[in-house]
Formats: structure tokens, C-alpha cells, sequence
């Protein structure tokens, strides 16, 4: 009995981490190129990136099937090397990377716009290039933006549930997250399955809650300082 | 040497500039907005002008026609920005080693504690510059500046924020700085005596253009026109006729004094009889005497400012002409005859201190 929650948990878990180390870096990554982009198109591009926080999750679902599908453009692409996405577990993540990239790249990209360029231009002028400039002043200063963009990134991945069911389905044991396990055990009638899925999904929430809250705390700038010196 | 031709347009405003200095120390004058700041960016390369030409020492920094504009890490450009922007999640020690960390390790380390010994930080190493007064944080930002040894140094405003005690201190710094540092110093100042001070060359700025860039002796002894006679403190112009020139000696009628007022310069060209000029004084170089005589005028009082050392007292003409002005005359309290408000007295212009501005 107790293999079907941990299979659950064990699958949310994967996504849920894998989904939240791939956000982040694609986040911050566009998030810093917009940040100081002048470009034309500005507010387009902007538009194009935050439209799947805008849209109902089914409607982002059901694109992601089209693009996915038997006869989708992504769909054949991947055919060709003999996986299908749909109904698989990289679905999972690629629907909830979908979902929280807004969210990652939003708050991330409001952090790096506070930061003041005058500090990133005298890092310039000391002999720093674009990247050292990133990790040694935008990043530290821009850091708890950052962290609160990765709980929300974290906070939403574990959620996802419409897009989810929509492209990676609901295979036990392959692609069941929690959020979906505990839609189909409501609509099978099984109330204590649910519950205690909630209850795991809640534990897991406020562990990960505290754990987030201890690393903003204690010294997040000087972690990636000295990774990267 | 470094030479610059910048040009840039931007909706209403269009910066134009072209000057050079010789291991000298430039500093900039100029009311907000004129393009100094914009200037200095572009010299460091934060910003592109539409046109342009930088050459610092044997390398050329910017040419617009070339295709060249090497990015700020490679133009041995210090800057030090008007907030000091030190890196807030960096100690003292590691803000100043940011820019040579391309050095040895033990080489960075006693570079770090000279600079800190020169800028008389020792001991603040470990603190961060949240923890530090505006004063000390000004010193490590010029401390980081000069740290990698860049060939040109630019100052923006780098005194504006202090209190008038600190100011002193590291204007002293400043010129102390020149023991130790061998390159060229820009720096953009509203203060005029802070510039004055520090500076062998000024250039002053109005709407994008230097209207006057030279020793700073001629700024002062021969403005170019009434923007460097105001910025460099010339409170009295006045517009005039020239009714003579001869020897020397250049007569001007001016209205505002009801009189002639005779001007002694050596540089005469340009000069023709009948031709409008401005002429000017400086408020300390006036005197006040009880007598009429040559260059000496009849006014009354209006109003007396009790300053620490000096009075500033505002006279009118006493025969009324259609336009009030005032002249400004500065005295120093321990020469100064007692007048007040309402008194009548003469203010004597000496010709040699009376300037000739073209317009």
C-alpha cells in the first residue's frame, strides 16, 4: 500500500528539482539579458515570456500538446530519435518549467533592475567582464530576488497540476505527480488517499519553506562569491 | 596625453567636446546637465557617443570612424562615481583588491595594505561599507579606482556628498594622491574653489560645449564669456560701449555705473571704438573709498550680508538709472570701514582688475 505514495512523492520529487535547478539558471539568465536590454521589442519579448502565468494552465496544456504531439513540429523532432514527450516524465518538467519560468524570470529580472548600475559599471571599469560582473556584483546584490524567485519557482512546480495532466498524463509510477494523484483519488471516492497526499505535499512544503528561509539568511552572497572567484 | 572628441545627440540635448591634457590634473566645471558626467562615461566607455575619438597615452581608446571602441575592462580607466559604488557584499580589503585579480595572490595583499596605509583606512580592512562613514567610504573607492593602476583617473563629483570638514581632509588626500599616482586626473566639481584648488587646468562646461579650457590662471584672469565669468565668481557684469582705446588703457561707457570706466589689459585685439562690451569685476577686488576719482563711482548701501570673515555688501548706483542693479563688493571684516544699510559712499573698480568679456 504504502509503494503507491511513495510513488507519487518519488516522482514529484524529481520533478519538482530538476524543474526548479532548470528554471533557475534559464531565469536568471533571460532575466539578466532583459534586465538591460534597450532593444526594440522590448515589451513584446516581456509579453511573450510572462504569457503561460496569464493563460489558463489547460490552454498552455493543450499548446504543448499540439507542439508535442504525433503530428506536432517537437513531436516529430523527437520521433525521430524514437522517444515521445507525451505521456512521458520529462513532460512533467517541461510543463512546469513552462509554468514557472514567468515567475523565475519576473522576480529575477526585478532584482537585477534594482541593482544599481553604477556599482555593475565600476566593476567594468576595475577589469571585470559580463560574466564576472553577473556572479560578483548583480547576482550577490540582487540575491534575495533571487531566493524568493526560486520559492515561488519551487512552490509552483510542486502545484502544477492542469498543464501537467494534459501532456504528461496520469501513469502511475511514471508520470503521476502528487497534485494529480490526489485530483484522481478525490474522483475515485478514496478521501484518505487524498488526505494523506496532502499531508506529504504540506510536509515537504514547509521543510522546503524552512530550509529556503536558513539559506537567504545565512550567507548566500559570499556562496556564490567564492564559487566563482 | 589624452585626447577626446566626443560627440553626442540625444532629444534636446547635444554634447560636443574636444580637448586634451598632458599628465596634468583637469577639473570640470559647469551648471547640471551641461555634460560633464556624460562626458566622462564616455571616456570610460559606459556609454557610446554618436561620434568620437579617445586616445589615452599610445592607445586609442574610441574611434568612431575606425570602428573602434574597446570595452571599459580594457581602457586603464579608473572611475570613481559620485555614490562611491562600492561593492556593499565586499569587505574593505576585497573592494580594493576587485580590480587586480589578475595578480599574484601575495602581490595583491601588500598592494591592498599600501593603498590602505596611503589612505589612511589601515585597520578598517574587514568591515564592509555599510559599516563605514561617507568620508572612509569615499577613500576606499578611490583606493579600488587607483588600485589596478589605470592610466586616467576620473572623479565625479567626488566630494559633493561630505560635510565641509571631511571635504577639506580628502581634498588634501586628493593632492596628496599625486605623490602616488603618476596618471591623468578628471575630475567634475560645481565647487569652484575645490576645482580651483586641485586642479593645474579648467574646463567649464554649458549645454554640451567647453566654452573655455585652460591653465586655470587665464579661466580666472581672462573668461571667455559672461557663463565662465559667473561660474568662476565674477558676481558684477555689466554691459558697456567702447568709447577709446589707447596704450593699454580701454575706456568703456557703462550705463549701469553712470560713468566711464577706464580697464588696463595688455590684450587689445578684437577691441574696436563703438564696439558693446561686458565688463566685469570680482566682489573682492572692489574698493570702498570716501573720495570721486577715476574708475571711482557714487552709490548708496542696500543691503549688507554679515558673513564669518567677510561682508557682502550690495550698492546701487546713486544716480538712479532706468535698471537697478546691484554691484557686489566683498570685504574682509578687518579691513572694512563700517558702512550700513543706506550709506553713501564710492566704490573704486581698479582698471587692472577689471575684466573685458566678449559676450
Amino acid at each position: 500500500m504504502t509503494d503507491s505514495y511513495l510513488a507519487p512523492l518519488w516522482i514529484s520529487c524529481k520533478t519538482v528539482l530538476t524543474t526548479t535547478v532548470i528554471t533557475f539558471f534559464i531565469g536568471i539568465f533571460v532575466a539578466r539579458w532583459m534586465a538591460r536590454y534597450s532593444g526594440r521589442g522590448k515589451n513584446l519579448i516581456d509579453g511573450i515570456f510572462i504569457l503561460p502565468l496569464v493563460l489558463p494552465p489547460t490552454v498552455v496544456g493543450f499548446g504543448l500538446l499540439l507542439l508535442f504531439g504525433r503530428n506536432g513540429p517537437l513531436g516529430e523532432f523527437f520521433s525521430w530519435f524514437g522517444t515521445t514527450i507525451v505521456f512521458s516524465w520529462p513532460a512533467t518538467v517541461i510543463t512546469a518549467v513552462i509554468m514557472t519560468f514567468p515567475l523565475m524570470y519576473m522576480s529575477a529580472k526585478a532584482g537585477f533592475e534594482q541593482v544599481d548600475i553604477n556599482v555593475e559599471n565600476a566593476a567594468r571599469t576595475l577589469g571585470a567582464g559580463e560574466w564576472r560582473v553577473f556572479w560578483t556584483v548583480t547576482m550577490p546584490m540582487a540575491w534575495p530576488a533571487v531566493v524568493a524567485a526560486t520559492i515561488l519557482t519551487f512552490a509552483r512546480a510542486l502545484g502544477e497540476f492542469g498543464a501537467t495532466l494534459i501532456l504528461a498524463g496520469n501513469i502511475p509510477g511514471k508520470t503521476t505527480t502528487i497534485p494529480v494523484a490526489i485530483y484522481f483519488a478525490i474522483q475515485a471516492g478514496h478521501n484518505d488517499r487524498a488526505l494523506i497526499l496532502v499531508a506529504i505535499v504540506l510536509a515537504i512544503s514547509f521543510a522546503s519553506l524552512a530550509a529556503l528561509a536558513y539559506w537567504k539568511r545565512k550567507t548566500p552572497k559570499t556562496a556564490i562569491i567564492k564559487l566563482t572567484e | 596625453m589624452l585626447e577626446v572628441n566626443i560627440k553626442r545627440s540625444l532629444p534636446g540635448f547635444c554634447l560636443s567636446v574636444d580637448f586634451s591634457i598632458n599628465q596634468e590634473i583637469l577639473a570640470i566645471l559647469g551648471p547640471s546637465g551641461s555634460g560633464k558626467t556624460m562626458t566622462m562615461q564616455c571616456i570610460a566607455g559606459l556609454l557610446k557617443p554618436d561620434e568620437g575619438y579617445v586616445k589615452l597615452n599610445d592607445k586609442v581608446l574610441l574611434d568612431t570612424k575606425a570602428g573602434i571602441s574597446l570595452k571599459p575592462r580594457a581602457r586603464g580607466v579608473g572611475f570613481v562615481f559620485q555614490n562611491y559604488a562600492l561593492f556593499p557584499h565586499y569587505t574593505v580589503e576585497d573592494n580594493i583588491a576587485y580590480g587586480m585579480n589578475q595578480l599574484p595572490k601575495d602581490r595583491v595583499k601588500t598592494r591592498v595594505a599600501e593603498l590602505m596605509d596611503k589612505m589612511h583606512l589601515t585597520g578598517l580592512g574587514h568591515r564592509f561599507p555599510r559599516q563605514l562613514s561617507a568620508g572612509q567610504q569615499q577613500r576606499v573607492a578611490l583606493a579600488r579606482a587607483i588600485a589596478p593602476e589605470p592610466e586616467l583617473l576620473l572623479l565625479d563629483e567626488p566630494f559633493s556628498a561630505l560635510d565641509s570638514q571631511v571635504k577639506e581632509r580628502l581634498e588634501l588626500e586628493l593632492l596628496n594622491l599625486q605623490n602616488f599616482y603618476k596618471g591623468n586626473i578628471l575630475f567634475v566639481t560645481h565647487n569652484l574653489a575645490e576645482g580651483y584648488k586641485l586642479a593645474s587646468r579648467m574646463a567649464i562646461y554649458e549645454s554640451g560645449r567647453i566654452v573655455q579650457c585652460d591653465l586655470k590662471n587665464r579661466v580666472i584672469g581672462s573668461p571667455a564669456n559672461r557663463t565662465v565669468a559667473r561660474l568662476t565668481g565674477v558676481r558684477n557684469i555689466m554691459l558697456g560701449t567702447i568709447e577709446e582705446i589707447a596704450g593699454g588703457v580701454v575706456r568703456v561707457m557703462v550705463p549701469e555705473l553712470c560713468g566711464i570706466i577706464k580697464v588696463k589689459t595688455e590684450n587689445t585685439d578684437g577691441f574696436s571704438a563703438g564696439q558693446a562690451v561686458y565688463i566685469g569685476i570680482r566682489p573682492e577686488y572692489i574698493h570702498i573709498v570716501d573720495q570721486p576719482g577715476d574708475n571711482t563711482f557714487q552709490c548708496k548701501a542696500d543691503r549688507i550680508v554679515d558673513g564669518v570673515s567677510l561682508i557682502n555688501c550690495f550698492f546701487h548706483m546713486s544716480q538712479e538709472s532706468m535698471d537697478r542693479h546691484w554691484i557686489e563688493v566683498s570685504l574682509h571684516k578687518l579691513h572694512a570701514p563700517l558702512i550700513a544699510e543706506g550709506h553713501e559712499c564710492y566704490v573704486y573698480l581698479p582698471p587692472q582688475h577689471v575684466l573685458i568679456i566678449k559676450d
